[in-house]
């Protein structure tokens, strides 16, 4: 571990229901704004009342000046936009890209399970001669990597990462290991998910949306929380290693200090719910970041509004770093947007640190008094040298990492 | 590079067409073997091809002990079968593992198409209330790794690599991260993946199914084969190993990943060549020293020509000199699983200085005109072997075993 690679943030770049602007973005979280409202992916009356959070009518080709964005899907092209506004915000150019491999290290959960769904309906009912051999290349689980970076130039390590709702998290970790091993000195990392029929049937049939929700998002921590809504979006970081953005002159604007993952193998076969293995995956992170629990200034969490996974992810952090730490979630005006979430997560961390402005936690009203952690719904004024971002999947998959501005 | 911890392999699980068990396997291969035969996990009346490399008379009540087999779809099952032999082949007691170092990276295409394709069953058949909550909690690729940290107990690392053809190998160079990086002493890592209809269908759109049999690099080759299996091996730091007097295959000696960012689904060559030369770097060894080759060797005419080419430009004049052979021949490909039931195989080839055929190999093609092992299995001087996988999405990965010697 002697003499280990820096790792910085030196660009990045998101598109969600909230806006494609990291400013705005947070902005939008620390004004309590949402824009939930009836799917129009698929057919709204297939669950009347039930409101999710799209990026507003998405046209990757408002972003992309040329080519051709029709062999993409929707995952492809939110991943494509996510990366076309990640590097022109860091100034990798395509010039630059063609002398310095750059890769990319994407987390999602389904990518898309629309686009695999509909190639299986059709060759079932019209026969698998009527299956377009165009989507089956899109079928598999990393088809957006593999579009993106034909589209960008990324000829480096092309890495996709599934590990449920914490994917874009990993990513992260994935891409700063990377680096420090000196396997690479810049990767973007991310994610990327979009909202389906598939998806959203699925979850609802296993009761993890809030029922109806209206108008409402998501109520994260709170003590009446019933369920998450869908969300969706594509959101990347630059990292480099310090030494070679200092080289090309680039701005820095975090450094991405620590990371840390755990599983909980009793999800599946016991009903307890613990906070345990977060817990360790933010110690593992913290130590890896040199940094002790007393100095985080902000948590931003991956609470969903799920009655069983804040209670977890609430008590993972109270464990880890103590109840002092103010702590936000964005997913009540995000949406569940699953891989892209830990990238949005790291943004907003990344500009709470920078402005000085903490989210508040919107729908929270009355602070489940069994989670003991500061949360609160009003946007609050901070100093915060060292941010946590945790993330936990209700199959067991636990991570964080630390990001310092220092 | 300065030292780092050194990656050994200590336990071999397989579970192919062609056997079950490192030794069963083995045995079949150096005997050339064939996994192919006609299909029966669906039916493909409506296909111009019929054949595939299913797992006949897999019943996973023999290995899936903690949790329900039923409750699982069949990718995880061979998993866990292939996680189960492996563990027992290492002579490790799960129970007796810290579970807190001991994780699990897995590699697959599809994760569980089978709970989709029940999804879109139910759906065309207007019986979408009917879908309950297994879809979302068995569907998501990233259940597989879940369902093998549960099965056993293991709270470390936790993820899954779905970068489909090519996904084993991204798993198994990702294992060797974690324990080098110390977050893991013992690493199950591997691919699995099911024989499913939404595969088959797309390789039968795209015409690259071999009507009768898998000939890579012969000159009236016809296509790739679909087929299926699970390989784990455990990873463990080479200290731990030898003080616990286990029997070591091989070690984990470097390895390379690049994406060719030119075409989702035909190889472009370079980055083939480029995902060797970081291998071998890392590795820190030169062309002439590598004893075996494991080929993608998919047996379509572009692969088998377009990887021939990328071997003699990462390997110049020593190309001619290296044995290189594709088991895909008698397995057929078993996508994500694939390079690791092919780095299972280079690990034994490292062992015992033998070297797997390519069968069906009966007539050369101008085109690839290197030492691919025909036919008949060799004996000769393995001290260095070299594991090539290509992916849909340009993902490319090159891993090296070495011969261990104390």
């Amino acid at each position: 571990m002697t003499n280990r690679r820096a790792v910085v943030v030196t660009g990045m770049g998101a598109i969600c229901a909230l806006g494609d602007q990291p400013a705005r973005i947070h902005d939008a979280l620390c004004e309590g704004r949402s824009r939930f409202a009836a799917p129009t992916v698929f057919p709204a009356d297939i669950a009347p009342g039930y409101h999710v959070a799209e990026v507003p009518d998405f046209k990757a080709e408002a972003y992309v000046k040329t080519g051709n964005v029709r062999p993409l899907d929707r995952t492809g092209r939110l991943a494509l936009v996510g990366v076309e506004l990640t590097l022109a915000d860091c100034g990798w150019t395509v010039e630059r890209r063609a002398s310095h491999p750059l890769g990319l290290i994407l987390g999602t959960m389904f990518c898309s399970v629309r686009t695999i769904g509909e190639f299986d309906r059709r060759a079932q009912q019209a026969g698998p001669e009527y299956a377009s051999p165009m989507d089956f290349s899109n079928t598999v689980l990393n088809a957006a990597a593999g579009q993106v970076a034909i589209w960008q130039k990324l000829r480096g390590i092309n890495t996709t990462l599934s590990s449920g709702a914490t994917s874009g998290v990993h990513a992260v970790g994935y891409a700063m290991q990377m680096i420090r091993a000196g396997r690479a000195d810049a990767l973007l990392a991310g994610g990327a998910e979009e909202i389906c029929y598939e998806s959203f049937h699925g979850s609802r049939q296993a009761a993890r949306l809030a029922a109806p929700n209206g108008v409402g998002g998501p109520r994260p921590f709170d003590a009446a929380r019933t369920g998450t809504a869908m969300g969706e979006g594509a959101a990347f970081l630059t990292l480099e290693a310090e030494e070679f953005a200092a080289e090309r002159g680039a701005r820095v604007l975090a450094r991405v200090a620590g990371f840390g993952s755990a599983y909980d193998p009793d999800t599946r076969s016991a009903t307890t719910p613990s906070g345990r293995a977060l817990a360790l995956a933010i110690a593992h992170a913290l130590k890896d970041a040199a940094v002790g629990a007393d100095q985080i200034g902000v948590v931003v969490s991956s609470a969903s509004g799920s009655r069983e996974l804040d209670a977890r992810e609430g008590a993972g952090i109270a464990a880890a770093v103590g109840t002092r730490a103010p702590v936000t979630a964005i997913k009540s005006m995000t949406g569940e947007a699953l891989g892209s979430s830990g990238a949005l997560q790291a943004l907003t961390a990344i500009e709470t640190m920078r402005t000085g402005r903490l989210p508040g936690v919107a729908g929270l009203g009355t602070l489940d008094p069994a989670i003991k952690i500061d949360a609160s719904p009003q946007t609050r004024t901070v100093s915060a040298k060292h941010a946590l971002v945790t993330a936990i999947a209700p199959e067991g998959n636990c991570c964080a990492i630390v990001l310092s501005m220092d | 590079m300065e030292q780092r911890p050194r990656v050994v392999v200590t336990g071999i699980g397989v579970v192919t067409s062609v056997g079950v068990g490192v030794d069963a396997f083995w045995r079949a291969l150096l005997a050339g073997a064939s996994g192919i035969s006609a299909v029966e996990s669906f039916d493909t009346s409506r296909y111009s091809v019929h054949i595939g490399g299913e797992v006949k008379n897999f019943d996973p009540r023999g290995y899936v002990e903690r949790l329900r087999p039923n409750a699982m779809g069949r990718a995880s099952q061979l998993a866990i079968a292939a996680a189960r032999l492996a563990l027992r082949d290492a002579g490790l007691d799960p129970a007796a593992l810290d579970p807190l170092t001991t994780g699990v990276s897995m590699g697959t295409t599809s994760g569980e198409p089978s709970l989709i394709e029940v999804f879109n069953d139910k759906d065309l058949a207007g019986n979408r209330d009917t879908i309950g909550p297994e879809f979302i909690e068995q569907y998501p690729s990233h259940v597989i790794a879940a369902h093998l940290a549960s099965e056993f107990g293991f709270a470390g690392p936790n993820i899954v690599i779905p970068t489909a053809c090519a996904a084993g190998n991204y798993a198994l160079a990702h294992a060797s991260d974690n324990i080098r990086s110390g977050e893991a002493d013992v690493m199950l890592a591997g691919g699995s993946d099911a024989f499913s209809r939404i595969t088959y269908t797309g390789f039968a759109r795209l015409g690259a199914i071999a009507p009768e049999r898998c000939q890579p690099f012969d000159k009236n080759r016809k296509g790739m084969v679909p087929g299926e299996g699970a390989a784990i091996l455990v990873l463990e730091r080479r200290d731990r190993a030898i003080a616990r007097g286990a029997t070591i295959y091989a070690e984990l000696a470097g390895y390379g990943l690049t994406c060719d960012a030119n075409h989702m689904t035909a190889p472009q060559g370079d980055g083939a060549a480029r995902a060797m030369q970081i291998a071998m770097a890392d590795a820190g060894v030169r062309p002439d020293e590598i004893g075996y080759i494991s080929a993608h060797g998919t047996g379509t005419a572009v692969n088998d020509r377009v990887e021939t080419g990328a071997v003699k430009q990462a390997f110049g004049d020593a190309a001619y000199q290296v044995p290189m052979s594709s088991i895909k021949s008698m397995l057929g490909h078993t996508m994500g699983a694939a390079s690791a039931i092919e780095a299972a195989a280079c690990t034994l080839a490292v062992r015992d200085d033998r070297i797997p055929p390519t069968i069906h190999h009966e007539t050369a093609d101008p085109e690839c005109d290197l030492d691919y092992v025909p036919n008949i299995a060799r004996q000769t001087p393995v001290e260095l072997a070299m594991n090539n996988a290509y992916a849909f999405g340009g993902n490319n990965a090159s891993v090296i075993f070495r011969k261990h010697r104390l």
